[in-house]
């Protein structure tokens, strides 16, 4: 396992939040299978995630999850090298699940477990489709729950550059999609909406765009209702496209500004918010730009799934070795630092 | 055949290994609520301290409840996966059932009750039987205060055991004619559910893995509020995290 020579195979397994999902991947760079059960449905009349309805649907759809993946990769248990599961950040019952039967197919099959960090495991997610991705780079990983300016100097080795000072992108959405009555989940609605708008037509707040690489969008979201409460006629449309193009702006901006300080050659997205039409082309457009390489993984490898996780575990068991049995969830879990 | 039996109901956790010889080794440990974090290991050492392979297993048990969810959900997940892992499958037990079958030898009515918090109690009854104990009643979610008026009603002689009892012991000291299960037998036992699935693995009486589901008894809060909703609404929600 620890070597290079022969196929390393890791079942890796997703359930930090709302999305089931396994996946098996060789040698940390070759996706085998990836399964996903996505529950949006079950939380959509909620308009968020119910943590008890959330673990209640992984205990239910994980042997079949992982079923699948197997199948797909065509292996069984005597095929994998070791089992990964996110043990943090995310809904700690949620998480449980995952990290609970990660480590009995570990024990059953006798191979190692290894506990990965659900933020690595984002930034791992564009390596898996750009293989000539390598630190040292700059990472914008932006979710509904995470909104971070990563530089990632080596393979485990991070800075965080800047972070949010209140609401995550992927919450600003959500939030601004519930006020306009766009429904659940926000991100690819705003996007649909705002495809019939002008991102011109309201000039919403960029906030702390000249300050350092911290994010703020809750004033964005408070300016969203007070102009659509003074306007009552304003066009939907017009408001979120002018709402996702001071996302937009903020995050390219602030994005732009690290690398040019990092003075990295690569430059990549990740996170659900980075299946956001408008950010990926303009995210990309500022690369070129710039001269810099940049890179946006495909829309499913950058909302919530197991192959990435499985990739982040391949370099962690090199980094760290195996993760011991006695290991939990751990909720709060920050990106490792050394 | 190798039975493996995993407990995860109540703060306790719990595994034990055994077979037509009894059970072989079992492991209790009821401080901390570190489930998830001592499971694995302790089923690791259980089968080491029996001798005994875990590729050997040749069925998973597991009290599926109803207990607190989130240590209950540690061990079904982890029955699921073994049983799947292994290729067997399946014999869950109520850990209501588990606590009665530990004082069979009664002949009191047993009042199995389990501290389901938000002064709460999920509970059964149930009578001695040649060979173990009957469930009389359905499992059921209630405040003590009416598990101890269904007591009064009956007016027998009772033996109250599990967490519940210890914890509700002043609500059920009224009840004239009852009885106290100890700190011994308060939560459910790996070793008994061992016990207890040992005859029905011999009439294969299983379940696939993926057929496995906890008893919950009490629905999401959010279910809850969402049927009562507008009086209600949104609460209990945490915003949705995209990815
Ligand atoms: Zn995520």
């Amino acid at each position: 396992m620890s070597d290079d020579s022969g196929l390393s195979c890791i079942l890796g397994i997703e359930t930090s939040c709302d999305e089931t999902a396994a996946a098996v991947v060789a040698n940390g760079a070759a996706v085998l299978s990836s399964v996903v059960s996505s529950q949006v449905d079950l939380h959509a009349r909620f308009g968020g995630v119910v943590p008890e309805i959330a673990s209640r649907a992984h205990v239910e759809l994980l042997t079949p999850v992982v079923a699948e993946a197997l199948v797909e990769a065509g292996l069984d248990g005597a095929g994998i090298d070791a089992v990964a599961a996110t043990v943090g950040p995310g809904l700690v019952g949620a998480l449980l699940v995952g990290v609970s039967a990660a480590k009995a197919f570990a024990l059953v099959w006798d191979v190692p477990f290894v506990g990965v960090n659900h933020l690595e495991a984002h930034l791992y997610a564009a390596f898996l489709e750009e293989p000539s991705l390598a630190p040292p780079l700059i990472v914008l990983l932006v979710s509904g729950g995470h909104t971070l300016l990563v530089a990632m100097e080596d393979h485990g080795r991070y800075r965080v550059l800047g972070s949010t000072v209140d609401d995550a992108a992927g919450e600003a959405f959500d939030k601004v999609a519930r006020f306009l009555g766009l429904g659940y989940p926000g991100g690819p609605a705003i996007d649909r909406v705002a495809l019939e708008g002008d991102p011109r037509a309201i000039a919403f707040p960029r906030a702390m765009l000249d300050q350092g690489h911290d994010f703020s969008f809750s004033g964005l979201k408070t300016a969203v209702i007070n102009h659509v409460r003074a306007n009552p006629d304003v066009r939907v449309e017009d408001v979120a496209a002018s709402f996702q193009e001071a996302v937009v702006d903020v995050l390219v901006t602030k994005a732009r500004r690290a690398a040019a300080e990092a003075d990295v050659k690569a430059v990549c997205l990740a996170g659900g918010v980075a299946a956001n039409s408008v950010l990926r082309e303009r995210f990309l457009d500022a690369c070129m730009e710039d001269g810099r390489q940049g890179f946006v993984p495909s829309r499913s490898m950058c909302t919530d799934n197991a192959a990435m996780v499985a990739a982040a575990a391949w370099h962690r068991l090199r980094l760290d070795g195996p993760t011991p049995l006695d290991a939990g969830a751990y909720p709060n879990l920050g990106l490792p630092f050394s | 055949m190798l039975i493996l039996g995993i407990e995860t109901a109540t703060d306790q956790v719990g595994c034990a290994i055994g077979g037509h010889e009894g059970v072989l080794a079992s492991f209790h440990a009821a401080r901390g609520r570190r489930h998830a974090e001592i499971l694995t290991p302790s089923i690791e050492f259980t089968c080491r301290q029996a001798r005994v392979d875990l590729r050997e297993v040749g069925v998973i048990a597991v009290d599926l409840g109803p207990g607190l969810f989130t240590g209950l959900r540690v061990g079904v997940a982890t029955a699921k996966a073994m049983a799947q892992a292994l290729r067997v499958p399946v014999i869950g037990v109520s850990s209501l059932d588990l606590l009665a079958f530990a004082v069979r030898y009664t002949n009191r009515l047993v009042v199995a009750v389990i501290d389901a918090r938000r002064g709460e109690l999920f509970y059964a009854f149930y009578r001695q039987v040649p060979g173990g104990v009957q469930r009389l009643s359905e499992y059921q979610l209630g405040a003590p205060s009416d598990v101890a008026s269904e007591l009064l009603a009956r007016g027998e002689e009772c033996l109250v055991v599990g967490d519940g009892a210890l914890r509700y012991r002043s609500v059920f000291e009224d009840v004239a004619r009852t009885e106290f299960g100890t700190v011994g037998n308060a939560h459910p036992s790996a070793a008994a559910l061992v016990e207890l699935a040992h005859p029905r693995a011999l009439r294969e009486e299983f379940v696939q893995p993926w057929e496995v589901a906890p008893l919950y008894l009490r629905r999401a809060d959010a279910e809850v509020n969402w049927e009562l909703r507008p009086l209600r609404q949104g609460a209990g929600l945490r915003q949705r995290r995209t990815a």
